[in-house]
């Protein structure tokens, strides 16, 4: 009795083994689907044609990669875009000083492409994180960059100087290594916060496969 | 003509302190603006104009928030709607 017991055993032990395996192998087929999906949606959902402060075009697929925080703000901005710079620089500060980490990439995009040239890019930027990237472009980029990442933008009326600033939504963005959106930043939220939240993100990260 | 360069760090923080005096001016008279006349025209030499109106924009939003959390809400009786 006890060998036929110890056989019974053993059977359903392997039926249970091989069907644990078969749906082992079906949840990673859903998995890697699921992962080509998005691998179609990260190179079409936003993507950029622009310039960089040294004249080099640069679109999402330069930064394929690495980890990219991302700002759409104006040099002329009274108060909003330097601290939200502040903020972002901060937050990459914290990260860096982490070794085990990624690199991440602070870029900021302008929401002004008629003021904001590749120099005056340049001078603005200076003041902030060494390593943070300015990109403009033809008024048609900058517009379709702002709508593939959906930043409302709007140029206020000139006044006599010709003046004017721009009203738009404040919010950083986080892309993924693979080009693919994963959180996005409101004025509300704080550098360690936001540091905290990449930090996340990037210790659940798994590359799309090849 | 637009070729005005942006502020730089130096110059906005310059704008935001002469800002922030004349607000302080306000609160310490009551919004008295009259009592403040002096640091109202250092405000407006230190800050492009508009600066100037984009802070007036936002002083106003932020009596109105406080107006809001410690009087409460009654909506205009003028609305007529009913």
């Amino acid at each position: 009795l006890r060998r036929r017991l110890a056989v019974v055993c053993a059977v359903a032990g392997a039926a249970a083994a091989g069907w644990l395996y078969l749906r082992h192998q079906k949840e990673r087929q859903q998995r890697s689907r699921r992962l080509q999906h998005l691998r179609q949606l990260a190179l079409g959902q936003g993507d950029f044609q622009l310039q960089d402060t040294s004249g080099a075009a640069r679109s999402k697929a330069d930064f394929l990669g690495r980890w990219v925080l991302l700002y759409f703000g104006f040099t002329h901005c009274p108060d909003v875009c330097p601290e939200e710079l502040e903020k972002l620089s901060r937050a990459v500060e914290l990260l860096e000083r982490d070794p085990a980490l990624p690199p991440l990439q602070p870029l900021f995009v302008t929401v002004d492409p008629e003021r904001d040239d590749a120099a005056a890019l340049a001078r603005y930027l200076r003041d902030f994180h060494p390593r943070l990237l300015g990109l403009t472009g033809t008024p048609e980029q900058v517009r379709a960059a702002a709508a593939a990442f959906r930043v409302y933008v709007s140029a206020g009326p000139r006044d006599a100087d010709g003046d004017y600033v721009v009203d738009h939504s404040v919010l950083t963005f986080l892309v993924d290594p693979d080009g693919i959106f994963r959180d996005c930043y409101s004025r509300s939220r704080t550098a360690e916060e936001v540091a905290r939240s990449v930090r996340g993100h990037m210790d659940a990260y798994e590359p799309l496969p090849p | 003509c637009s070729g005005m360069a942006a502020p730089t760090m130096a110059e906005r923080k310059a704008c935001w302190g002469a800002r922030d005096e004349f607000w302080q001016c306000l609160d310490s008279h009551g919004e008295d603006a009259a009592k403040c006349e002096k640091l109202r025209r250092a405000f407006e030499s230190r800050c492009p104009q508009q600066w100037v109106k984009h802070f007036d924009k936002r002083r106003d939003f932020l009596k109105y928030k406080k107006k809001l959390e410690t009087e409460g809400y009654s909506p205009p009786e003028a609305a007529g709607k009913s």
